[in-house]
């Protein structure tokens, strides 16, 4: 995609890929983000944490368009995409993986991901009416589940697998929409220690080959503290603190709401 | 494609490469042309129906079900108003040939491009509807058109009569069988029905083997996802929408030439819920199930509403005589016990997907299996 695009406009920072600003999404009478303005730099990992229902799923639907907004806006690569249909956001490079395994669940693994390699490549929509759908983008597709360790299963149907290989699924069927800016929410949830170190090597090889960068929803704080460039504390749908790992764990607001319990491990 | 492939590509082809992978791929066009050449000696036999013309009947039912299959089977979406685009198709053949004295080609294409353009702009408007939402305003706009027609407007339709005796110049009926007579020649019906039912059924086969096709499938997997990754569903849900308005339209423009004209029961709910029982008795997840379930269905009520004696061993050899009368002329109640049962052990397998199971333990015996746990 244009460099130039992401340089410009909005008086954005020339850093500055992701930006949400009075970002507020209401259900009801209840606030499940409260007027963010979160600022994402090119190639960092930002890691959102927080306590149980701080809105940090909530802020990842709002920014990839899977709900509307109740107020605020939401930028991308200096442009605004607040009112931008949620299935334009994936091809302009935006793209997330979700808390609960979300997959073609009938269909093999590797028509999973090569769905997605198509669509990217189609569009948002496309009459393409010819030839055998299923034949196409194989090569790419196996690249991906390559990248995820998943390439020894293509004929699997998704839902034999086995817990840890359907989420690595989801982020090959994230990868396949060739993003630039990821949004992985929580991809390591039920996983054992194993499996998340490896998934936390994994997004860090995906980061180093790709040039991608991540915003990622974590629970466990090894990796948000080891893994991340940035983090932002949400409590309560508002943004506590957004700082380095160092600072973040050092902060009394952070301290009292959130990492309490956890000082000493800390 | 480079020497170094990965390894699914030349799995891939390696299993192309056999005999048996040729036939797999290729499956579905084979079967539609074994079926169009077998059906009508079929039906035909003595001890079977002995009424050959009945395939007419059935081969149509059976595009009118394959054209819905790309609605439920295909992209997972429910209507109870299929029946409107059978209908359109039917009607606009007749109207055309009967109140405005059209040559019935210019009235049947007419018809379908009707039929065409109304499920898109039904499309348009419905696609963004929940699933509930969605099968009630199928069902309500096929009920306007069904009370349009009943109501007659300008003499068209004819309401509750329809259109009696609407039948192309090239159409000779003799004692309850059709011909086709043009340039000289003169061949039944069921030849130039089989020959179109042949081309519309590849067709459809085509448009979901398609890119296009693929991506109906995933949003029957997976709507949500599929917004996520990129896919615009209400677009590909109003074409969805449309090419199986279409090819409803080309079944109904066959019924009018099976039928010599339009009934307005073509336009009933009655007719919508045919479709829905036929493909998922059938078996949605196959696109044989829908046209598996229209044989199984109008067979059965063929069949069975005649069947009165059970001779045993043999007819020739009658041992044993089983009055059947009062029981199989119930033979919707055991199509429904069959239909509930299919339903609930397995709701998108159908009786084909039954068969399906079958046959490939049979090949695993054969072949000497050994590859199933």
């Amino acid at each position: 995609m244009s460099d130039a695009r992401a340089t410009q406009g909005a008086g954005d920072a020339a850093d500055v890929v992701l930006r949400t600003e009075g970002l507020t999404k209401q259900f009801g009478g209840v606030t499940a983000v409260d007027e963010v303005d979160l600022a994402v730099e090119r190639g960092e990992l930002h890691a959102i944490i927080g306590p149980n229902g701080a809105g940090k799923t909530t802020l990842f639907n709002t920014v990839t368009g899977a709900m509307a907004p109740t107020a605020g806006s939401v930028w991308f690569r200096g442009e605004e995409i607040t009112d931008l249909p949620q299935e334009e956001r994936p091809h302009r490079g935006l793209a997330r993986s979700f808390q609960s395994n979300q997959l073609f669940a009938d269909l093999t693994v590797l028509e999973n991901v090569r769905l997605v390699v198509q669509t990217a490549e189609s569009g948002a929509f496309g009459l393409d009416l010819l030839g055998d759908g299923r034949a196409t983008h194989r090569e790419a597709a196996v690249e991906y589940l390559e990248r995820v360790g998943l390439a020894d299963k293509p004929a699997a149907k998704a839902t034999t697998l086995s817990h840890g290989d359907q989420r690595r699924l989801g982020i090959a069927i994230t990868l396949a929409t060739d993003p630039s800016v990821l949004l992985l929410d929580e991809p390591t949830s039920g996983m054992g220690p194993t499996e998340t170190r490896e998934t936390a090597d994994m997004i860090a090889d995906l980061r180093r080959d790709l040039d991608l960068t991540v915003m990622l929803i974590e629970h466990d704080m090894d990796i948000v503290l080891s893994m991340s460039d940035r983090i932002t504390v949400l409590d309560q749908g508002s943004v506590l603190a957004t700082d380095d790992p160092e600072a973040i764990r050092e902060n009394d607001a952070v301290q009292s709401a959130y990492l309490g319990g956890m000082r000493e491990e800390l | 494609m480079s020497e170094d492939a990965s390894p699914v590509e030349s799995i891939g082809r390696v299993r192309d490469a056999t005999l048996g992978g040729r036939l797999r791929k290729w499956r579905v066009p084979i079967g539609l042309l074994v079926l169009v050449v077998v059906l009508r000696p079929l039906v035909g036999q003595p001890f079977l129906l002995d009424y050959s013309p009945f395939a007419n009947t059935i081969l149509v039912w059976m595009l009118f079900a394959a054209s819905f299959n790309v609605l439920l089977g295909y992209t997972g979406l429910l209507s109870f108003g299929h029946a409107m685009f059978l209908g359109m198709g039917t009607y606009g053949a007749a109207i055309g040939l009967a109140r405005l004295g059209l040559p019935f080609t210019v009235s049947a294409v007419a018809g379908m491009v009707v039929a065409t353009v109304a499920a898109y702009l039904v499309g348009r408007i419905i696609a963004r509807k929940g699933e509930i939402y969605f099968a009630m305003l199928t069902l309500a706009f096929a009920e306007a058109v069904h009370f349009a027609a009943n109501q007659n407007y300008g003499d068209l339709t004819g309401g509750s009569t329809g259109i009696v005796g609407a039948v192309p110049a090239w159409i000779e009926a003799e004692r309850g069988v059709k011909y086709v007579v043009a340039a000289g020649a003169r061949f039944d019906w069921y030849y130039l029905l089989g020959a179109i039912f042949l081309v519309a059924g590849l067709a459809i086969w085509q448009l979901v083997r398609s890119p296009f096709g693929r991506s109906l499938v995933a949003i029957r997997e997976n709507e949500d996802l599929a917004r996520a990754v990129g896919i615009d569903t209400r677009r590909y849900k109003v074409w969805s929408f449309t090419f199986s308005g279409l090819f409803a339209s080309l079944a109904g423009v066959l019924f009018a030439i099976n039928n010599q004209g339009a009934t307005l029961s073509t336009l009933t709910v009655a007719t919508s819920g045919d479709a829905i029982l036929m493909t998922i008795l059938g078996g949605a997840n196959y696109f044989f199930g829908p046209i598996a379930g229209a044989f199984v269905w109008l067979f059965s009520e063929e069949f069975l509403i005649n069947f009165e004696t059970l001779v045993l061993p043999l007819a020739q050899v009658p041992l044993v005589r089983i009055d059947l009368a009062g029981v199989l002329a119930y033979w919707q109640f055991f199509l429904g016990l069959l239909f509930v049962i299919s339903v609930l052990v397995a709701p998108r397998e159908g009786l084909w997907g039954l068969f399906r199971g079958l046959l490939e333990r049979l090949y695993g015996l054969v072949a000497g299996g050994g590859d199933r746990e």
